[in-house]
């Protein structure tokens, strides 16, 4: 019986994809309904995902992320090819690529966007390129990179955001002294290489995209994309009035759908309810120093954050907050983060196992401790509160406080907090930034937790030049053993990214990284 | 003369007020937990970042060093940047307040509407059922929260009905009222009814006065005697608790923008708190500051035209 439906299923989708493909339909805007708004358009200096999520449809950088964010293909450059020793990699541009302006993107252009985004405390996204010695170009086409050391992921990391092309000159010509106040003046009316333009921004309210005449790439009809003539972000916060308006037809889509509503839209006749693949995990942080607040700290004792791992019933989180939307962990990392290891959720509820493991971590009387939940996050509270009824069985009184975000955030960085709930998405396709900031103490100290292994923070190290594929898989599936074995977390599940679209809306595409890419996105008339 | 000298001795003592309100917030926002460049870059922000940010800020400075600086720019109408949104502060006041201000705006006109002839029917009728009904159904209003009517409204009106936009705000003054009537409507409901049952009292006490039965025995018309006697009368103590609500009204656009996808300065309020945006914060209040004092003179002025005893 499966396999006929599995057969049926596949037939539909089949039928359904070459019919779309066959009915493609240009122009039109589309109107996409946001949770919030954009702070600040520039590839380089932005620091959150509002900015991030958006920023590929009007900026290009030179190599693109595959659809299912474990790839690279590519952008700009149409070729790539990095030497035998990896200390240098060699990029050449398109031919005939230019910026939205209709001025031609030159190597120069490209030297110069890599080597602001390389630079030193210009943002907080340069680590991820920090392998970069210099960028050199070589006639009209061809850049040279020169690396400090061998480095497995710069193809991934020209794919992010932070490396996206910018025109040197329209840049310098901001008004402005510093780089800086150029960024602000020039993310007002950014130029890139991007599908779309920014047409107007009405902050808090609208921004309005219209199609770039100059983009590159083609679409399916051979001519060039993209298929919508502009696009118009609409920032409506509530999620019910989101919903609201998707249902009676004033927007085309809406990000963010609360879970418990997930069913509900699945259901309905007129909207598609998309749940994208994502690296999104979420899990609970907790602070392993010794002591804590001048007492001594439970939580230090790998055998008790073992025994709260077996004591929380995953399944029943991931009922209650995601209403089955999510899955279970397998790993620290997202199954859709490359050289993800693991096929077993973590830690199976074992309530038994989880006794004997507190009696042997001498708390078989269990302890008090608290959580820090974000206030008004309903997500955050129900699992929190789940927890206290979990962990309560073997003993832990739990107390829940909300607090705001930078309280929270304060508490954190200074690691004095005890737990907290948090989540994480990737924004590179390799393991290696979510591997800096759970598990290599050097970063921020593994999550402000003060978990430190020296196996592992060798091993990270060793992994960041190590360019023999099968070498690194095996130095991050160790890095993964150690960690779920011992680490500072309690991983509660992964979910996808809750997308609703009208059905007239065909291509568009959330990548497992969050990046929404609008690019061959159509809409039927 | 007595009211105009009125009017300038009250704006007058509106500096002082403005000035407290300035130091105030200017602390109250740094005795917050959490800074700036801690909210802006979130969980990832390395420590350095956060100082280089913090450094470029000057929030590494004394604080009175800190304030020293923002009197100087104040003073100089300066209200200075964005943190998040890296925009000056006075333009995004002047794009976001206006929103706010027509929303209350019409708000406060909707509920006058209401309250106005109801309270009449109310305390004409008193304890019959119309009052009854009248009293009943204000009370209803008074005690559901802002966001459940505006839900509810919005899924009737809007999404059902369709005489409404769900949400959002338009480009032209027409589309842009139109957009916000049933936002101002979930604010006028609650505010209309602590009107009405001001007004309802009000009436029935004045309906009771020696001078309305001397009024009446003078063999006035009624309809003079309601306009001239007693409204104008009942009107006196509605028209101070009118204005001391026009800062609730504010407080309740908070949540009814962001049920209504509204872009006003409630909303930008609420986020430059949980980004602690130090100058949009600061910068906002004082103008909601100055607003509110505004309201309470102008509910002054009314008050001193209802009752000239009060200008003197």
């Amino acid at each position: 019986m499966k396999t006929i439906a599995r057969a049926v299923f596949t037939a539909a989708l089949l039928l359904g994809t070459s019919l779309s493909a066959f009915a493609l339909e240009r122009g039109g805007t589309l109107t996409y309904g946001r949770y919030a708004d954009s702070l600040f358009l520039d590839p380089v200096l932005n620091d959150a995902n509002v900015d991030i999520w958006i920023l590929s449809n009007l900026y290009d950088t030179l190599l693109l992320p595959t659809d299912d964010g474990k790839g690279v293909q590519p952008g700009l450059a149409s070729e790539y090819k990095l030497a035998d020793d990896g200390m240098n990699l060699t990029l050449t541009l398109r031919d005939g690529i230019r910026f939205s302006d209709g001025s031609p993107i030159t190597p120069a252009d490209v030297a110069w966007s890599l080597k602001r985004a390389a630079k030193k405390d210009n943002g907080i996204w340069g680590f991820m390129i920090e392998s970069i010695d210099d960028v050199t170009t070589e006639g009209d086409k061809t850049i040279l990179i020169k690396l400090k050391h061998p480095d497995p992921a710069i193809l991934a990391a020209l794919t992010v955001f932070n490396t996206a092309i910018l025109p040197q000159k329209q840049f310098e010509a901001s008004p402005g002294a510093t780089d800086e106040e150029k960024a602000k003046a020039f993310a007002e009316h950014p130029i890139g290489s991007g599908p779309f333009v920014l047409k107007s921004w009405d902050r808090g309210s609208s921004m309005k995209l219209v199609r770039n005449e100059y983009y590159w790439a083609k679409g399916e009809d051979g001519q060039p994309l993209p298929y919508l003539d502009g696009i118009n972000f609409e920032l409506i916060p509530d999620d019910a009035t989101r919903i609201l308006k998707l249902t009676s037809g004033e927007i085309d889509g809406a990000e963010f759908i609360p879970y418990s509503r997930v069913n509900e839209l699945k259901s309905s006749g007129n909207l598609n309810m998309e749940l994208f693949p994502s690296t999104r995990v979420a899990y609970i942080t907790l602070n392993v120093r010794p002591q804590l607040g001048g007492k001594d700290n439970p939580l230090s004792n790998p055998k008790v954050r073992q025994a709260m791992n077996f004591a929380v019933n995953k399944e029943a989180i991931i009922q209650i907050v995601t209403h089955g939307v999510g899955k279970p962990q397998t790993s620290y990392m997202s199954t859709a983060t490359p050289l993800h290891v693991g096929d077993k959720p973590l830690y199976p509820y074992d309530l038994d196992k989880a006794k004997l493991l507190m009696k042997e971590a001498g708390f078989e009387g269990g302890f008090s401790t608290s959580i820090l939940v974000l206030a008004g996050n309903q997500d955050e509270i129900a699992a929190s509160t789940a927890l206290q009824q979990m962990w309560a069985q073997i003993g832990i009184k739990l107390e829940l406080q909300q607090v705001d975000n930078p309280t929270r955030t304060q508490q954190y960085r200074d690691g004095t907090f005890v737990m907290r709930n948090a989540a994480w998405t990737d924004d590179i396709a390799d393991p290696n930034e979510i591997t800096s900031y759970f598990v290599y103490s050097k970063t921020i100290d593994a999550l402000h937790t003060g978990w430190k292994s020296d196996e592992a923070d060798q091993l990270f190290e060793a992994s960041q030049k190590e360019m023999d594929p099968k070498k690194r898989a095996e130095q991050y599936a160790r890095m993964q053993e150690i960690y779920n074995a011992e680490g500072p977390t309690v991983p509660l599940y992964e979910t996808p990214y809750p997308v609703a679209l009208s059905k007239k809306v065909h291509g568009f595409l959330q990548i497992p990284l969050g990046n929404n890419i609008f690019a061959k996105t159509w809409k039927e008339k | 003369m007595p009211l105009f000298s009125f009017v300038i001795r009250r704006l007058l003592q509106m500096i002082p007020t403005v000035i407290f309100i300035l130091i105030v917030t200017f602390i109250l926002v740094r005795l917050l937990p959490g800074d700036p460049a801690s909210a802006m870059l979130g969980d990832r922000a390395r420590d350095a970042d956060v100082e280089r940010i913090n450094r470029q800020l000057g929030l590494d400075q004394p604080v009175v060093v800190q304030f020293f600086y923002f009197v100087r720019r104040v003073v100089t109408g300066d209200l200075g940047n964005s943190i998040g949104l890296k925009v000056s502060v006075s333009s995004l006041i002047l794009q976001r307040l206006p929103v706010t201000l027509m929303l209350t705006g019409m708000s406060a006109l909707i509920a006058l509407v209401l309250a106005v002839p109801l309270a009449f029917i109310a305390a004409s009728k008193r304890e019959r059922l119309p009052d009854s009904i009248i009293r009943g159904a204000f009370q209803m209003g008074l005690s559901m929260p802002v966001f459940y009517v505006g839900i509810v409204l919005l899924t009737v009106f809007a999404a059902q009905l369709k005489l409404f936009p769900v949400g959002g705000y338009g480009d032209t003054l027409g589309d842009r009222l139109y957009h916000l009537f049933l936002p101002a409507l979930t604010l006028a409901l609650s505010f209309a009814a602590v009107l009405m049952r001001n007004l309802r009292a009000s009436i029935i006490e004045v309906m009771n006065a020696e001078y309305v039965d001397f009024a009446t025995a003078k063999g006035l018309r009624s309809r003079v005697i309601l306009f001239r006697h007693i409204l104008r009368n009942a009107l006196i103590s509605t028209v101070t608790l009118f204005g001391l609500q026009i800062g609730t009204l504010l407080g309740g656009a908070v949540i009814t923008e962001t049920v209504f996808a509204v872009p006003g300065a409630g909303r930008l309020l609420i986020d430059s708190i949980y980004g602690r945006d130090y100058p949009v914060l600061q910068g906002l209040t004082i103008a909601l500051a100055v607003l509110v004092s505004l309201t309470f003179l102008i509910t002054d002025i009314v008050q001193a035209w209802l009752d000239p005893r009060i200008a003197r």
